[in-house]
């Protein structure tokens, strides 16, 4: 079973762009991914909860795993993912990494649904 | 239980789908698959990134069922691979841990191919097509086939229609090898009306380009 919905996941999971965007502009990084330069703002600043669309781009991008976006997860089966590569055995290596991905974006699109909606955060008095 | 049996008894489990859900003719839908699916709760989800040999694979897990899809599969293989991934939902999913129904067993996988062709053209109505159409037992020939899918408007692709041919006795075996089926289509029916239209709109690109001339 994944972890329990987490209230702040959206502004994790925009904590995790900002440290994987290090070194590059929020600007450049919008452009790769064609979105507008703000959304690539608002995704980090937890006001905008990225589409798990956009969270596979995004991993796709930075060359790592959609859950790479998400907090560790203790009672994750990895062992699923072994299952899966034995099972998947007789594929091709590039469809092999694309069942992972596969399996990777269903827990993510998982654990994205549980989390809150974000919206604008109150302006402080 | 042996595969005889497994399979025969995946097969009447494909006609009852089709007659609860009215399928009543070869033509199975791309809209019947995605409506079985609403009503099994099944996710289809629609893989854009090119993959290599993989159709389709279903995953089941607390999260729900889902089938991944080449998103570029044309209609009859991805009508195909939408059924054989439902007989994995059906009958898999509970049997056993759904990542091991993939790939990993012939008798598994056999049985998927064998519900999909039942479910799209059960093998009884295309025995009785061919009786239709008189093609003989062991003298079907391409043009038969070509035929037979014209005829019933089947959305079973011709590498299942072959291998139903050659299964039920209507062509010796390896005789429907290596036919371009599509050529072959064009041969026995003429060129398909998209063709033309096609044709069409580039000869008169190419006669407003040179009508326009050099700027």
């Amino acid at each position: 079973m994944p972890s329990a919905p987490t209230p702040n996941l959206v502004e994790y999971v925009g904590g995790r762009i900002r440290e994987l965007r290090a070194g590059m502009s929020q600007e450049a990084l919008a452009a790769k991914l064609e979105v507008a330069t703000n959304t690539v703002s608002r995704w980090e600043t937890g006001i905008y909860r990225p589409s798990i669309e956009d969270l596979d781009r995004l991993a796709r991008f930075f060359k790592v795993s959609i859950l790479t976006f998400f907090p560790p997860d203790p009672t994750a089966e990895d062992d699923q993912f072994v299952r899966l590569r034995k099972a998947a055995s007789g594929l091709k290596a590039e469809d092999v990494e694309e069942l992972e991905r596969y399996a990777e974006f269903r827990k993510a699109r998982y654990r994205l649904g549980q989390a809150k909606r974000p919206g604008r955060k109150p302006k402080s008095p | 239980m042996n595969r005889n049996t497994y399979y025969e008894e995946l097969k009447v489990a494909a006609r009852e789908i089709r007659a609860r859900c009215g399928l009543s003719t070869p033509r199975v839908r791309l809209s019947d698959l995605r409506k079985i699916y609403k009503e099994q709760g099944i996710k289809i989800d629609l893989w854009k990134t090119k993959l290599k040999g993989l159709r389709g694979a279903y995953f089941c897990d607390e999260s729900g069922a889902s089938v991944m899809l080449d998103a570029k599969l044309p209609e009859e293989p991805r009508i195909f691979t939408m059924a054989h991934e439902l007989k994995h939902h059906l009958f898999d999913r509970l049997a056993r841990n759904c990542f091991e129904t993939i790939a990993d067993d012939d008798f598994v996988e056999i049985g998927a191919e064998v519900f999909a062709g039942e479910l799209i053209f059960p093998e009884a109505d295309f025995s009785t097509w061919c009786g239709r159409l008189e093609i003989a037992p062991g003298a079907c020939s391409p043009e038969d086939l070509v035929r037979l899918k014209r005829e019933t408007k089947t959305t079973l692709s011709y590498a299942g229609l072959v291998k139903r041919a050659t299964r039920l006795g209507f062509a010796p075996a390896g005789s429907l090898a290596g036919i371009h089926w599509k050529k072959l289509e064009e041969q026995v029916y003429g060129e398909p009306v998209y063709k033309r239209i096609l044709r069409a709109r580039q000869a008169r690109a190419v006669r407003n380009t040179s009508l326009r001339g050099p700027s």
